[in-house]
């Protein structure tokens, strides 16, 4: 089980708060899919899963899978279909750490 | 959070119980939150200002020479201008917007244009509410105010105490209530006791102890202002909170020994620093003692010793409770069931708990979010899904928000049993409901997902 502690930790610290909220030069193929070159991780997360659901995306006999079309093939690496569980990784892909 | 619970109400409508400690855990205490926060004490005690006027935007800019010409167009057409309730109504009217210095040149504006009008004491307290929140960090403007109202044979009083003591705490500059209260005791008046048992009480929220009690003691032995049972009662409340239970002790000790005889308040207040610490027997010994006095306790008293009770899992006496306090004709509240609900659930008497809910409504006492909580979280830890569902239904076609450990648990049991989708649906709802923030039940989310697939890679049985 997740414990109490670990999930305080995730609210009261501010880096980790910062890399979710601060908004970041988007790569182009994102830059594309959100509109906007710059977002948070986030509202980028918000963005792809209001997507999916707008257009129906979630298999219909497996909803915890994603069958993707074209436009979200491009922004979580090309595969056809993508486990809902991974979505906020495959996200983070895009948002790499900066360097120190 | 700002309803004020039924089971506090008869004690706020009471006047001079009106910063009595209520039965509130301090914020730190564990999850889930079964109670409301600390409801602010009502503001004013006493109908000082004149009632504001209904045309409150009469002044639509801060502007002084506009102020004046609508002033003065308001005296070539109205008749009604021989009272001084109607100057101060526009003065306030006019200090609601402006900057002190120009509500000052307005009023010495109205008196020389309508000189029939002598400015009361009421006037110069509008003056000094604003004076006192006003952006100047420094005690000038009040003083200027001070000085104007005894230049025109106005000695403050305590309502001129209390009021500017109020509008600076307001404005979270305790340090100067403090200055001020100090400065108009030696020159002019002393505070009343509700006065001073307002400061004491928003200095504990702030300040150190030591701080609190030297402003008692100068209060004590300058002025001659002695704290009464309600300050011991703050100050009780306070240590309590702090679980600094030895000092409370050492409290009740004081009181004993000047005097004081602990009222119905003062031994909940005890009860509930016992009860935080889950020291139940403690608890118990107080409700005793409280009976042997012959203090009647009320509903209040009977809440935190179940909530007590639960807490050290001492549950089938917390029941008991619950038949003992309907014998003696209190009827129990929302609180009181979630109290009893949580001590079930920690004891994983889950589904008594649910019964409980059906048991509840029969009686006519509606559950609110924390009730609806409190099982949720029950239902989730002891992984009864379809009923956890089904509770969640209820919640969401009614409008409940989530609290931060119900949502966490619920999120992390969804997962579990890999339903992702409606994890993800739950995500939606706590963030469309305004339950939490965006940020908090994202990263919720994401740890949880994150931590399940690890869990998943390293073989372990979720």
């Amino acid at each position: 089980m997740l414990p109490q502690r670990m999930k305080k930790a995730i609210t009261d610290n501010p880096k980790k708060l910062a890399n979710l909220i601060d908004l970041v030069n988007l790569p182009s193929t994102l830059r594309e899919f959100v509109g906007q070159s710059q977002t948070s991780r986030l509202s980028c997360f918000m963005r792809v899963w209001s997507y999916i659901k707008t257009n129906n995306l979630q298999d219909p006999n497996n909803k915890n899978v994603v069958n993707c079309d074209e436009k979200l093939k491009g922004i979580l690496l090309g595969q056809p279909q993508v486990e809902l569980a991974e979505l906020p990784a495959l996200i983070k892909l895009h948002f790499p750490k900066e360097p120190k | 959070m700002g309803k004020v619970p039924p089971s506090f109400r008869s004690a706020l409508s009471n006047p001079n119980l009106f910063n009595r400690s209520q039965l509130v855990p301090s914020n730190s205490s564990p999850k889930p939150q079964y109670f409301p926060k600390k409801n602010p004490p009502p503001k004013s005690r006493k109908p000082i200002l004149p009632p504001k006027p209904k045309s409150i935007s009469l002044f639509k800019s801060p502007n002084l020479q506009d102020a004046k010409n609508i002033f003065n167009s308001i005296l070539k057409t109205s008749k009604a201008a021989n009272d001084s309730r109607f100057h101060n109504s526009l003065l306030q009217s006019y200090a609601s917007i402006s900057t002190i210095n120009d509500s000052i040149a307005f009023l010495l504006h109205m008196t020389k244009t309508h000189p029939s009008f002598s400015p009361d004491k009421s006037t110069y307290h509008i003056l000094l509410t604003q004076s006192c929140k006003s952006s100047d960090s420094t005690l000038s403007p009040i003083h200027q105010i001070l000085n104007l109202m005894v230049s025109h044979g106005l000695t403050p009083d305590q309502v001129t105490v209390d009021l500017s003591v109020r509008a600076l705490c307001s404005a979270d500059r305790v340090d100067d209530a403090v200055q001020l209260i100090l400065e108009l005791s030696s020159k002019h008046c002393c505070p009343d006791i509700y006065t001073f048992n307002f400061l004491v009480k928003n200095l504990c929220k702030s300040r150190t102890l030591s701080t609190v009690y030297n402003f008692i003691d100068e209060m004590r032995t300058t002025f001659d202002v002695k704290p009464d049972l309600v300050t011991y009662t703050i100050l009780i409340d306070n240590v309590c909170n702090t679980k600094n239970l030895r000092e409370a002790m050492r409290l009740v000790e004081i009181l004993d020994k000047e005097g004081f005889k602990p009222d119905r308040f003062l031994y909940n207040t005890i009860m509930k620093g016992f009860c935080m610490l889950g020291r139940g027997t403690e608890a118990v010994e107080i409700y005793n003692k409280m009976k042997e006095k012959g203090v009647e306790p009320d509903l209040v008293t009977y809440n935190t010793l179940i909530y007590g009770l639960s807490k050290s899992g001492r549950v089938s006496e917390a029941k008991k409770l619950l038949r003992v306090m309907v014998e003696r004709g209190h009827f129990p509240d929302e609180i009181t069931y979630t109290t009893l609900m949580n001590g079930m659930c920690r004891k994983g008497e889950t589904l008594v708990a649910l019964a409980l809910l059906e048991e509840m409504e029969r009686k006519g006492c509606t559950p609110n979010s924390c009730t609806y909580n409190t099982l949720l979280h029950g239902l989730c830890k002891s992984r009864i899904f379809d009923k956890a569902m089904e509770l969640y239904g209820v919640m969401k076609s009614g409008d409940l928000k989530l609290d931060m450990a119900s949502y966490a648990t619920f999120v992390r049991a969804l997962c579990s049993v890999g339903r992702i989708a409606d994890a993800y649906e739950v995500f939606d709802y706590a963030v469309e409901s305004k339950s939490l923030t965006d940020v908090a039940a994202y990263s919720t989310l994401e740890s949880t997902l994150k931590w399940f697939k690890k869990a998943k890679e390293e073989g372990l049985q979720v």
